[in-house]
């Protein structure tokens, strides 16, 4: 890696190191303007407010990285929800079992995905774009809009309301996928053959990987992190809607673009992502315990994404440029 | 034939909901209400013509909504100081053109991509916008709505301004040189550099325009009723992108055509009225609009793949 | 990696050790006033922030707030995801304000976070749409769902002469308060008005120009449509130009809740027969009055009456502070109110 072999000033210029130290500069900021915003409590409740997004953006960063993207995950979140006060309520399932059948739903649903997208080799924008609404739709039709779940018992409430050891319940999930997935992208074959196919999807192909079978892991895994995430907001929320999660999906991107993965795939990190997470959740947090009106945290974030979309490219315009200098010296070498 | 298949199979999907609600719902051709649905079309039908461009020239612009909202309520507010219409559409274009350029200069001029640059300044705007006007509506002078005509002159005027934006940018993108760029820029963007167009002036120039685009329509549609709705636009980028996908136009940039597009979006804005029509459950229409952009989408790809599979 | 790894952890570690303790630091410097007199902090959540009915009430609760020396809050969700309500409230909480007044969008899913804040020690009030009874203290209330849903039939009824076709259009099918004032409508319907038939629910997503096109469907779709009724105020207006543009003034009538300014033109011009609500502004007040009276305990559970500033004596019936009944807005009086 660059890291190794130019040591500590290419680790200094990284995207994630940037975003690391606009991270602390952003919390002491907040710390120094806003009520009460450096306290354990409101540590614990970014947290707890980021658990479902960051689950999202986590699974999100794998299929950025093959180059494909999936706007249906807020969609499913919302569907997996009113399933999974389905399951509980009316087929009168206990809650962990409830929790399963949710989770397989939502690897069918990111099967469905991965099947038009990894077989039929449709555009994943508008393969997703069309299962945005359909999922949503589902979820509408299946409550007939206006069903919601309550009156969970306590116990699973506690799963996203109280604490554990200290920290908010479901943290610990949160903590654990991002292991997981960080162990994934950086530390297994799968994560490296998702780079190359963000790469060259037809170079990977001909190097002899099953880029169909890797593609379709990513989106039915997204699937089953939807589901997840829906189990928990449902817990947090104590309620299950048809319209949970909405435009959660943006959220998710900016988080991940934030971090420093490409768009177009190929180059990307988990712990870029966490950090785009945490990023935009402190500044939501901030700004209101700063009573800043909120529409600002929307336009701030807005602004985030911008800087540092151009901050990436600032490195391969200096190279661009020393390259040029460097030029007639290469043609004086040649001739 | 081959070439257009995927327009025809759209306009083919289009006959047969036309023909189910013939068969089963007659009322819904009845003039007034088509006129009024054809209408209230119109201004999204600008804004597609202008989105199929852009994802023609391999890019993407998801904050029509927030730009159509934006420039809806500086009309509405130009209008209300009662300046005269044709200069409120000016002006209307114009910021839409200030704020596709800025669009543009971020994708052309940096080279970012255009999906997270739009999705930024979708969401800049839109919280700026509510901001600004914390959903308070612009009341319009008498005088505004249907540029001061009859109801039945103003509808149709606006439906022959879309279509005849329609016609002229689809004959345009087939015979103008300029078109053409667009094609080259979106199939292969390098070649096109070294054949001597000039890629990244063609893709922002194609950003300013959606952004016109977008302002001329905000116009339309402030001159169909007497207030103006900050939250008017909310949802537009999936509806057109939605409908220009449908219509053929591939999202890898170079492929399509805006017949294709009217076809995708006559189709995707009969939906809903026909859900009403047919006495389906309104909470039926989501899914069926997904399901109905996911069946246009598959069936080019099972097209895609028996053509690669004999070829 | 290794370095990156460790640089996380050690700010991790900073920040939660730097972390300090939630020692209710209320916010406003009160250390040297008497009780009484203290500032309060009220935190005022609508439903949604960009919302002209929202913002009419917080007109009203930032007069009050005013005349009681408050601090007055206010922070709503901009997107209608439901979690975002408990987010706000939950900042609050870090934030140590001292009363939440809070409309809202899910009974039971917003419940969760009041609960929390009055176990922090906020007082917790609801206007509008309550959450549930265990939640808080006190729900200043328009008018009761039941109120609401009947006035609507009984409009409706009167204006279709008791038989007919009518459609609603609802803001979105998921709103509770709605689904409940459609619960009642039906309910009324049912009960009294059995000629009466309800062909079709839309949703317009609270959008007004959705709601026109609606209209526009609805109509052709029902020809024998007798009366639009909208739940929403962006509903009102919709229908009302979807109707002006179809030609039939009179022959399908418009009512709905919704805001006089919205509707006025409307009104005169006879395309939307009556719009029905109640003062917002007063809402507001009313609410924020009461909330600091609650916190300053002033207003206990069990009290019968409540006066608030200048608009007078209300009635408080259980735990209900009722602002009144509904107010039919028409062509004889819609001129007078400019909300």
């Amino acid at each position: 890696m660059n890291m190794d072999k130019h040591g500590s000033k290419n680790f200094l210029l990284r995207h994630e190191t940037i975003l690391f130290v606009a991270l602390v500069a952003e919390w002491i900021f907040f710390d120094a303007v806003g009520h009460n915003f450096g306290t354990y409590d409101n540590s614990c409740d970014i947290l707890r407010h980021s658990c479902e997004i960051g689950l999202l953006a986590l699974a999100m960063t794998p299929i950025i990285l093959t180059g494909g993207i999936d706007l249906s995950v807020g969609s499913l979140l919302g569907l997996c929800a009113i399933l999974f006060g389905k399951f509980w309520r009316d087929a009168g399932m206990p809650i962990p079992v409830a929790a399963v059948c949710t989770i397989g739903i939502g690897a069918l649903a990111g099967g469905f995905n991965a099947s038009l997208i990894a077989w039929l080799r449709l555009p994943p924008l508008i393969v997703t774009l069309g299962t945005f609404s359909l999922f949503r739709g589902l979820a509408e039709a299946i409550t007939h809009g206006v069903d919601t779940f309550t009156d969970f018992p306590n116990s699973f409430l506690f799963l996203g309301q109280e604490r554990w050891l200290g920290i908010p319940s479901q943290a610990p999930i949160f903590i654990f996928a991002a292991i997981f997935f960080w162990l994934l992208v950086h530390r297994t074959t799968f994560g490296r053959s998702f780079r190359a196919i963000g790469f060259s999807p037809e170079g990977t192909r001909f190097a002899g990987l099953p880029v169909a079978r890797r593609v379709a892991m990513v989106y039915v895994l997204a699937g089953i992190v939807s589901a997840i995430a829906a189990i928990i907001y449902t817990a947090r929320l104590g309620q299950a809607k048809a319209d949970a999660g909405t435009g959660y999906e943006l959220f998710a991107i900016t988080a991940v673009v934030l971090g420093g993965t490409s768009i177009f795939g190929g180059i990307g990190s988990i712990h870029g992502t966490v950090l785009g997470v945490a990023a935009i959740a402190v500044l939501h947090s901030g700004i209101a315990h700063a009573l800043l009106p909120g529409e600002m945290a929307g336009m701030l974030t807005g602004v985030l994404l911008i800087l540092a979309l151009a901050g990436s490219i600032l490195p391969k315009m200096i190279s661009g440029l020393c390259a040029r200098k460097s030029a007639p010296r290469l043609a004086k070498q040649i001739s | 034939m081959k070439k257009y298949f995927r327009e025809l199979s759209v306009a083919a999907t289009l006959a047969i909901l036309l023909l189910a609600l013939a068969i089963f719902a007659p009322p819904f051709f009845q003039p007034q209400p088509l006129l009024s649905l054809v209408t209230r079309e119109a201004p999204t039908l600008v804004v597609a013509c202008g989105m199929a461009l852009v994802i023609i020239c391999r890019q993407i612009d998801i904050s029509v909504g927030s730009m159509f909202a934006m420039c809806s309520v500086c009309a509405g507010l130009f209008a209300a100081m009662h300046w005269p219409l044709a200069l409120v559409a000016a002006a209307s274009v114009l910021i839409g053109a200030m704020f596709g350029a800025f669009n543009g200069a971020l994708v052309a001029g940096l080279g970012l991509p255009s999906i997270v640059v739009t999705l930024a300044t979708m969401v800049t705007w839109r919280e700026g916008l509510r901001w600004l006007r914390q959903g308070v509506w612009v009341d319009l002078p008498n005088g505004v709505q249907w540029f001061g005509l009859p109801q039945m002159a103003g509808q149709w005027t606006l439906a022959v301004f879309a279509l005849a934006i329609l016609i002229f940018l689809a004959l345009a993108m087939k015979y103008l040189s300029a078109g053409r760029f667009i094609y080259a820029v979106g199939s292969d963007a390098e070649a096109a550099r070294l054949a001597g167009i000039r890629p990244r002036l063609t893709t922002f120039l194609v950003f300013v325009f959606l952004g016109a685009l977008v302002g001329f329509a905000a116009t339309m549609n402030m001159a169909q009723s007497p207030q103006v709705d900050p939250n008017s636009g909310t949802g537009l980028e999936l509806k057109v992108i939605a409908a220009v996908v449908v219509g053929g136009v591939a999202i890898s940039g170079g492929r399509g055509n805006l017949w294709g597009v009217f076809a995708g979006l006559l189709l995707l804005a009969c939906i809903s009225p026909a859900v009403t029509y047919l006495h389906i459950e309104a909470f039926w229409g989501k899914a069926m609009q997904g399901a109905i952009i996911l069946l246009a989408v598959v069936a080019d790809g099972l097209r895609g793949r028996k053509i690669f599979n004999h070829g | 990696m290794k370095r990156t790894f460790l640089l996380l952890l050690a700010a991790v570690i900073t920040i939660f050790s730097g972390c300090k303790k939630n020692s209710a630091v209320p916010l406003g410097d009160n250390a040297n006033s008497t009780p009484a007199a203290k500032k309060l902090t009220i935190a005022f959540l609508p439903k949604s922030k960009g919302n002209a009915y929202f913002v009419s009430c917080a007109k009203g609760a930032q007069r009050a707030a005013d005349e009681l020396g408050d601090k007055l809050i206010i922070d709503g969700p901009t997107d209608p995801d439901p979690a975002r309500q408990n987010e706000i409230v939950e900042n609050w909480i870090t934030l140590g304000v001292d009363v939440i007044a809070a409309a809202c969008e899910n009974k039971e899913g917003i419940s969760t976070a009041l609960r929390k804040a009055q176990a922090k020690g906020i007082k917790v009030i609801t206007y509008d749409a309550d959450a549930l009874p265990d939640a808080r203290s006190f729900f200043v209330n328009q008018a009761t769902p039941q109120g609401i849903g009947y006035s609507l039939m009984d409009e409706a009824a009167r204006l279709c002469e008791s038989n007919g076709e009518f459609a609603v259009i609802t803001g979105s099918l998921t709103a509770e308060n709605q689904v409940e004032w459609r619960k009642y409508v039906e309910e009324r319907r049912a009960a009294a008005y059995p000629d009466m038939k309800n062909v079709s629910v839309q949703a317009c997503d609270d959008l007004k120009d959705k709601a026109q096109s609606e209209a526009t469907a609805l109509m052709g779709a029902y020809p024998n449509l007798k009366l639009i009724l909208s739940t929403t105020s962006l509903g009102v207006p919709g229908a009302a130009e979807a109707i002006k543009q179809a030609g039939k003034t009179g022959v399908v009538k418009n009512i709905g809740l919704g805001l006089p300014s919205e509707n006025k033109r409307y009104v005169h011009d006879g395309v939307t027969q009556s719009v029905i609500l109640w003062k917002t502004e007063d809402l507001g007040y009313l609410t924020v009055y009461a909330a600091d009276a609650l916190a300053r305990s002033t207003l206990k559970p069990g009290d019968r009456t409540f006066r608030a500033g200048s608009l007078g004596e209300f009635q408080i019936e259980g735990d209900n502070i009722m602002l009144g009944k509904p107010f039919t807005f028409n062509k004889d009086n819609i001129d007078q109110f400019d909300f």
